[in-house]
């Protein structure tokens, strides 16, 4: 279907993308999702035909043009993968065409070599299939009897508790199996953790009736795993990935973008025995909550929820529990549009996953208008908490919205829980994140006075 | 009179990822099952109200998640808990033998008053797939892991087909309830457990 003019978009063209589209729920499941609010808003809603008229005729992209769009109102579904590939920093909007042609050519051969790397190890990567059964044991043995989906633990008879009697069941059916290397075995323990929540993934999604793209969503992840041995999978990932896997049609393109995600994301899943990383967000929004609104604060430390572990979810799975498939794209890239930084592909294409913070740059190096609002706005103050995010201030904006319901309502944590999840869900994501960028300055300022 | 306020009494489930720890506590609370839950992340929660001899109850439920690296968020919300149920798959060997770490884990990090004593319920679930084909762990190896941890009561359960599940949380409230230590109870003179408090009796099942 053509677009015409985006003055004319109606109502009528979002039902057709939703009923459409591979992001359409199954109609037995409609009742089940989450309302979308989403709405095309013409003159704001990045439209395609905008984003064509961003490009030079070499293909340099006009990113403040782009960037000043999605704050007000989104990118058209239709257009969604390539734009996020920029606002996620796959590619650099002074590069050109040609560039970029290179580079996702390049990037894909990467994906291939990966690929047949993991596959080496393990057989189902790339085949088009995905395991839901452990494959191995801690102590890095093979389970075998693999079925048609990987690796079912058909054993015979039954298995004990004791560990001892484990072994030498092991060490009966598997005698001459060389020890594989602790990276190996490690690796080779998510894939099934990774099946298990692929399939339970956005299954309201008619994309996801299809072997294959539950075979998609499943390799983009263990290969992710592979390159990034400190996360490896952590639940939650997957709600992250499912859309792009959606999105971007070639797998390594989608691969390359999650790892780009992740570049945001990951500390969130860093975890020890005592520790996992989503608290260091969590003192964040203390730290925010204790500044610009120290009574409730107190009320929610008052009432055991001062650790704010209520804001997990939102944080780990980017409010994807929260919204509708649909709203949180809508969330992500206004977020993500909100906060970049034209330095962003420079600093993941020279950097590892595991030194992705930069040095501030300074505000005249660069146009203004090429920052996000939120970047903007850290830039100008000169504030340099790497921890922050827009997505805490989102958090913080909603308890500071309702902050009287919180103090007069809220007697324990399971309160907390309850009252957020409720408001969140029924939010307008555009004025949530005006109102987030509100607490943003707020913030600022008076970590200034203090 | 009845008591104007309810009582609160907290249930926290813990097992492996994927044994239907969500399923169950929304077939107990919704009645109804379905295959669209999503892997839980941190921690929910639904409550039901239960009664017991004209009493009402407030039973919450929370769900937890079951990849290890959420367990040291925990902490927060285990404690409180009146009773702890440790789901396994029967289906599944190393869920099974997980259940012992859950519970250590669980005594650590909720430090109950009398771990001894602290109630747990067990429930081995799915046991609706494949016709009980693909079944690893038995019964009686079950229960036999139960009563060497001072008799946890045990319940086969299908949270699919809603099967043994309301049998499975009337005694889960009822242990939550025993658990309750009486001077914090919400007017305590109206509290009266139906079998004299005593839980040093508790025998796999529930004699409830």
């Amino acid at each position: 279907m053509g677009f015409g003019g985006c003055l004319n978009w109606k109502s009528e063209d979002l039902s057709l993308i939703d009923t459409n589209s591979s992001y359409a729920v199954k109609p037995e499941h409609i009742g089940d999702v989450r309302k979308t609010r989403f709405k095309l808003r013409p003159g704001r809603t990045l439209s395609p035909r905008k984003w064509q008229s961003a490009f030079s005729e070499d293909g340099h992209l006009d990113i403040g043009l782009v960037l000043s769009r999605i704050q007000r109102g989104g990118v058209h579904p239709s257009i969604r993968g390539a734009v996020w590939e920029f606002l996620l920093g796959c590619y650099d909007p002074n590069s050109t065409y040609e560039d970029r042609n290179q580079l996702r050519q390049r990037k894909r051969e990467q994906y291939g070599i990966l690929m047949t790397e993991c596959q080496k190890m393990e057989p189902t990567i790339g085949s088009g299939r995905y395991i839901i059964k452990p494959v191995i044991t801690k102590d890095g043995q093979p389970i075998q009897d693999l079925s048609s989906q990987g690796g079912d633990t058909h054993e015979p008879g039954e298995t004990t508790v004791s560990s001892t009697e484990n072994s030498r069941h092991f060490e009966e059916t598997l005698a001459g199996t060389t020890p594989l290397e602790k990276t190996e075995v490690n690796w080779k323990r998510t894939l099934h953790q990774i099946g298990l929540d692929v399939v339970r993934t956005d299954r309201a999604l008619v994309f996801y009736e299809s072997e294959a793209n539950l075979a998609k969503l499943w390799t983009v992840l263990a290969i992710y795993a592979w390159i990034d041995k400190e996360i490896g999978y952590c639940q939650g990932m997957s709600d992250l990935c499912s859309p792009l896997v959606i999105l971007l049609e070639d797998e390594a393109d989608a691969f390359w973008c999650f790892e780009r995600m992740m570049r945001r994301l990951r500390g969130n899943f860093k975890s020890t025995t005592d520790f996992i990383g989503v608290r260091s967000q969590l003192s964040v929004l203390a730290k925010i909550i204790k500044t610009v609104d120290p009574k409730l604060h107190q009320h929610l430390e008052d009432v055991d929820g001062g650790e704010y572990l209520f804001a997990v979810r939102m944080l780990m799975a980017l409010f994807r529990r929260e919204f509708s498939i649909m709203d949180s794209m809508y969330l992500w890239e206004m977020m993500w549009a909100m906060e970049y930084k034209p330095n962003i592909f420079t600093l993941y294409e020279q950097s590892d996953l595991n030194t992705n913070k930069d040095a501030l740059p300074n505000v005249s190096d660069k146009k203004s208008k090429n920052y996000g609002k939120f970047a903007r706005k850290n830039m100008e103050i000169g504030d340099t908490d790497q921890e922050s995010s827009l997505a805490i201030f989102f958090v913080a904006s909603v308890l500071e919205l309702k902050n009287k319901q919180f103090m007069r309502e809220a007697k324990g944590l399971d309160d907390v829980v309850k009252i957020l999840n409720d408001i969140i869900g029924n939010l307008d994501v555009r004025k949530a994140c005006k109102k987030a960028l509100k607490v943003q300055t707020k913030y600022l300022r008076k970590k200034k006075e203090l | 009179m009845a008591s104007r306020r309810r009582m609160l009494l907290k249930v926290i489930i813990l097992g492996d990822s994927g044994v239907g720890k969500t399923s169950l506590m929304n077939q107990y609370v919704n009645r109804k099952f379905s295959n669209q839950y999503k892997a839980t992340i941190g921690a929910d929660f639904l409550t039901k109200e239960v009664q017991f001899e004209d009493r009402l109850f407030t039973l919450q439920i929370w769900d937890t998640a079951g990849q290890e690296r959420f367990q040291s968020l925990g902490v927060a919300f285990y404690r409180g808990a009146d009773c702890c149920v440790l789901v396994y798959d029967v289906n599944v060997a190393k869920s099974f033998e997980n259940l012992n770490n859950w519970r250590e884990e669980f005594l650590i990090q909720a430090s109950p008053s009398d771990p001894e004593n602290f109630p747990f319920v067990v429930l081995g679930n799915k046991v609706d797939v494949d016709g009980g084909n693909s079944r690893v762990v038995s019964e009686k190896k079950a229960k036999a892991w139960c009563a060497s941890k001072g008799n946890i009561p045990y319940f086969e359960t299908s949270a699919k087909e809603g099967f043994n599940v309301e049998a499975a949380f009337q005694c889960i409230a009822k242990n939550a309830l025993k658990n309750e230590p009486e001077e914090e109870m919400y007017l305590p003179d109206t509290i009266d457990v139906a079998d004299g408090g005593g839980r040093q009796q508790r025998s796999t099942g529930c004699e409830c």
